[in-house]
Parts: structure tokens; sequence; C-alpha cells
């Protein structure tokens, strides 16, 4: 669908790049990295915006450059804090864009109400996108990517300024567009909403890509250790700790009350062992998983090339 | 290239155009600027004026404005249709579309355009029913689709010469500046070098008028009317110093061309060479 092939931006006083990735049909592939990392640069020479001063960019098989038109046929893209026409409203802009997107005017006129809807900006239809508000029109900016039903979307920041029931309906027209067929590129900051979407993750720090994968892989690859965090109904005994102690793969256990923090080794998942021993003993295992956090510390490592 | 997308971009544009209230207020302007003269005649006296030039006053509202204000309009739609877009952030939406840069470039140069025709076409409505409605039926009024025509391409100049400078500087203040610059500088060389050429009597200060921007355009409309409405009407063509430097329309139209296609060429190029900037703030 995408990929990037030792693609370099030289800005003269900032250089990003060399960049290489590909990204799969299918993927919903979360794109990390702090500001100024070069995010940006990537989507847009993916866009077809500005040209890579060497290597080489494919958007659909496509030069996003030299075969703009086709490159873009089938791709939605939604900007950072978009800058959408303040004197349009949602529907003409909607409708503008189908109509760039080469819809004739009875298709476009038939995917509005539906689009508006998805996105719930239905009661706001006629209002000029100056009196919407910054979630509004964080709202409009990802239905217009999606007008024509494209087969990728890239996407900038998509949930910035939405409410989090937005956030959560969001999360779900996304998996559904993935589920029909759909692929997803999509830069964030928020690492709860990347964890919570995203299958796979291309991190990128200071102008080069520093992880790119799974993201299931990408917490062992950059933690030291991983934290298994359990709720009991009643505090642990002894017993029970030092059998969790035991366990392979466990080298560290912190007990507090009913909750428990268990260092374990990035190579091993001992959950389903350390599950087994609590039962056993007869308490009451209210919760457990590995901590929400790692997700964070995997990225601050990364950032700082170190897994401590 | 496809049609659908050069209209759809032309229609935008004239709403973009529209909806920036500067453009309003300098079209408002010229209108009040063509018909408030017939009504300041109509309330000093239309007796005033000898009945021999009733028939004609059309004359005076359609060429007054053609030297300054028409240009001047042409200058503003233009100069912010790309810089606009790039202050605002908006050619980034545009052009993640499925739209060359061609279409993109032809979609917004046409719809500017096209406000521009709109203007002189209201100019004109505006200027022969004020002056029927206060003078009588007006005359020689088959010269008018003609005058427009021309009218319309002598602003292709400095509408295609505030629209290259928009795309090169991509800032819209910038570009006004840069913009009126050219089209004043024009004026006040021309006026400068015609002084010059009545006092010393030399030839070459008169030539190096006629190749200013602002000659041919002031001149075409004027080369192309004189002939074809009666005597009378002179008279009319020097009230606020409307007349046309000696050149002829054939040399004039070359150099609108001329001088519009550079622009053109210099913008198309430089827009299809150039990376798309995120929002210039």
């Amino acid at each position: 669908m995408a990929t990037l092939d030792g693609a370099v931006k030289d800005y003269g006083s900032k250089r990003i790049g060399p960049i290489s990735f590909t990204v799969e049909s299918g993927e919903i592939m979360g794109f990390l990295g702090p500001n100024g990392s070069g995010k940006s640069t990537t989507i847009r020479m993916l866009l077809g915006l500005i040209r890579p001063t060497s290597g080489s960019v494919r958007l659909m098989q496509k030069d996003p450059i030299s075969q703009h038109e086709k490159a873009l046929a089938d791709v939605g893209y939604s900007p950072e804090l978009p800058n959408l026409q303040t004197f349009l409203s949602p529907a003409e802009l909607l409708t503008l864009t189908g109509r760039l997107r080469g819809l004739d005017r009875r298709a476009t006129e038939d995917e509005i109400p539906h689009l508006l809807e998805d996105v719930g900006l239905t009661e706001y239809e006629g209002y000029k996108i100056s009196r919407l508000s910054k979630g509004m029109v964080q709202r409009l900016s990802v239905a217009q990517a999606m007008v024509g039903a494209p087969k990728v979307l890239i996407l900038d920041e998509p949930t910035i300024g939405i409410d989090p029931a937005g956030a959560v309906h969001f999360r779900s027209l996304f998996r559904e567009f993935v589920r029909n067929g759909g692929t997803i590129v999509m830069s964030s900051h928020i690492l709860s909403e990347v964890e919570a979407l995203c299958t796979s993750l291309a991190v990128i720090h200071s102008g080069s890509v520093v992880y790119r994968g799974e993201l299931q892989k990408f917490i062992p690859t950059w933690v030291g250790s991983r934290t298994v965090s359990i709720e009991l109904g009643e505090a642990a005994d002894d017993g029970l700790i030092q059998a969790l102690s035991k366990v392979k793969g466990v080298t560290k256990l912190t007990a507090e009350k009913a909750n428990l923090l268990i260092e374990v080794s990035k190579d091993s998942d001992p959950r389903g062992e350390i599950s087994r021993l609590v039962i056993d003993s007869g308490a009451k295992l209210l919760s457990m998983g590995y901590s929400r956090d790692e997700l964070q510390d995997a990225y601050v490592n990364s950032m700082r090339g170190t897994t401590e | 290239m496809r049609p659908g997308r050069i209209l759809a971009l032309s229609r935008y544009e004239i709403r973009r155009a529209v909806a920036r209230r500067k453009v309003l207020a300098v079209v408002a302007l010229t209108i009040l600027i063509d018909t408030a003269p017939y009504y300041a005649l109509a309330a000093a006296g239309t007796s005033l004026i000898p009945a021999t030039y009733h028939p004609f006053l059309w004359v005076v509202g359609i060429f007054i404005p053609q030297a300054f204000f028409l240009q001047f309009i042409a200058l503003l739609i233009a100069a912010g249709s790309m810089s606009e877009e790039y202050e605002q952030g908006t050619a980034e939406v545009l052009l993640s579309k499925p739209v060359t840069r061609r279409e993109y470039f032809l979609g917004k140069y046409l719809g500017g355009y096209i406000l521009l025709m709109l203007v002189v076409a209201l100019n004109a409505v505006l200027t022969v029913s004020s002056a029927t409605f206060i003078f009588g039926p007006q005359a020689g009024l088959q010269v008018l689709p003609l005058v427009l025509l021309v009218q319309v391409f002598s602003g292709l100049v400095f509408y295609s010469v505030a629209f290259m400078i928009g795309e090169l500087v991509r800032r819209s203040s910038l570009s006004y500046i840069l913009s009126s610059a050219v089209f004043f500088t024009s004026q006040i060389v021309g006026v400068y070098l015609t002084v010059i050429y009545d006092l010393t009597g030399q030839a070459m200060f008169k030539t190096a008028s006629l190749y200013l921007p602002t000659s041919p355009v002031d001149s075409l409309p004027l080369l192309l009317a004189e002939p074809r409405l009666p005597d009378t009407v002179q008279f009319l063509f020097k009230l606020g110093d409307v007349g046309a430097v000696e050149t002829s329309a054939v040399l004039s139209a070359v150099l609108i061309a001329l001088y519009s296609v550079s622009a053109i060429v210099i913008a198309v190029t430089y827009f299809s060479r150039v990376d798309i900037a995120k929002r210039i703030t």
C-alpha cells in the first residue's frame, strides 16, 4: 500500500531520513515519534506534497509526485489540526471533496448524510465551518478523508480535540474501515489510543526509523523486563508469594496488600503459570495483565536508545 | 486533466474570493464610482450637459474604471488566490486529493478570472442602466460587447502578474504589496516618461512608456472603441484623462498576451516544482 525506500528530505538546516518501511494492506500502523522527528515530513512525502531529496516513495504502487492522481485515487488524508475552508459548510466541503475525488453529484449527495452521521455532525450540516468547535472540525476532517470510500486512510493525530466518547466512537469507525478491507496509517501522540487501535508501529526519532513491526513485539524490544500487575480479592499469603517468586522468568515480586507487581524477564510470558498458582491457592483473582504503562516505557526507551 | 475537477475548483475559488470581504469592498467601491457620477449629474441637473452627449454618456462609466479600478480588482482577486491557501493551510487539504497540480492551478486561475469577468459585466450593466435611467436611451452600444471582451482580456496582465507573485512569495500581504507596487510603479513611470518625452522630444522615452504593462492595458479598449463611435464621443474620452496612448491595437494585444503568458509560465513552473508548504504563519 505504501513504501518508503531510503527516502530523505533535506531541508538544508535539517535532514529527515533515510526512512524505509512498508505498510501492508489491512494494517493499522501507528506512527510514533516526538515533535519534529519527521512524522509530518514522512506523511507529506507519501501524499506527494513534498519531494524526497533522494530515495523513493510509493503509494498504491505509484509515485505520488509524478502519478499524483493515480496514487491518491484511493487515499484519504486527515491533516493534523486541520485547516479547513471556514467559509464552507460541512456539506459543501464534503461535496467539494467528492467532486475532487471524481464522484458524480448523485454519488456525493448520497454519501454525505452517511458520513456526517458517522462523525456525529448531522445537525451541523449547514453551519459554516468557522462556527464549529475544534473537535467538530477534527470530526469533519476525518469525514472528508473518508469521502469516496478510499482504501487507505492517512490520519495525522485524528482524535486530537475530540471528547473521550467521540474518540471511542472513532476507534470503532476505524476498526470497521479496516474490517471492510481498508488500511490505516495513523500518527498520534496518544499512546493509549495507539495501543487500543494499532496492529503495528513505526517509531521515528531524529529523522530515522528506530522500530518498524508489530505493536506486541515493540514492548519486549524496548523494555528490559515486563511487569505483570495482579489484583486479588484479599492480601496474598506468604505461601502464594513464595510460589510466585519461584516461577521461571519472575525476577522480582512486590506485594502491597491485595496488589502484586511481578517483574518478569522480557523473553518469558509466565502469565498462565501465575494465574494457575493464584487459583490453586484459593485466592480470588480479580484482574491480571501487563502494566498499562509498558508502551510508554518502551516508547521512551526507544527514544533514548536504551532498554533501561 | 479532468474538466469536472477544474470546474469544481473554479467554483470553489469564486466562493473563496467572494468570502474575502476586501474583494467585495473594492467591487462595491467600483460600482459606486461607476454609478455615482450619473446620479451626481442628475442632482446637478441633466440640462447642464449638452444634449448631443446624452446618448453616449455610458462611455464615461465604462472607460473611467478601466484604467484603475478594474486592474486593481484583478490584482486583488489574484494576489491572494494561491498565497492565502498556503497561509490558511488549505492548499495541502486540496492537494492531498487526487488532483493534479495543473488542475489545481488552472481551476483557481479560471475561477478568479471568471469572477473578474462577472465584475466587468456587472460594471457594464450598472453603467448603461444608470446612464439610460438618467440621460435617456443610449446609442453606440453595439460596441459594448467588444469593449467588455477587450477589458476582460486587458485585465489578464495584472491578474496574471498578481497570481504569479502570490505563488512565488506565498504570503498574501507581501503579494498584495508587491503586486500593487508593480501596478503603481508602471503607472507612475509611464507618467514620468511621458513628461520627459514632452520636455525633451526624444522618442525613446515615448517608446519606453509604450512597453510598460499599464500602457497596453489602458490603451487597447480605447483603441478598439474610438473608431467605432461618432466623433462627438471623443470629447468624453478626454474626461478623467481617458485617452489612448499612441500605439497600435495589435502591439497592445501582443504586449498583453506576452506579459500574461510570461507570468503564467513562471507561476506554473514554480508551482509544479516546489513543495507544498505546511500552513505558513
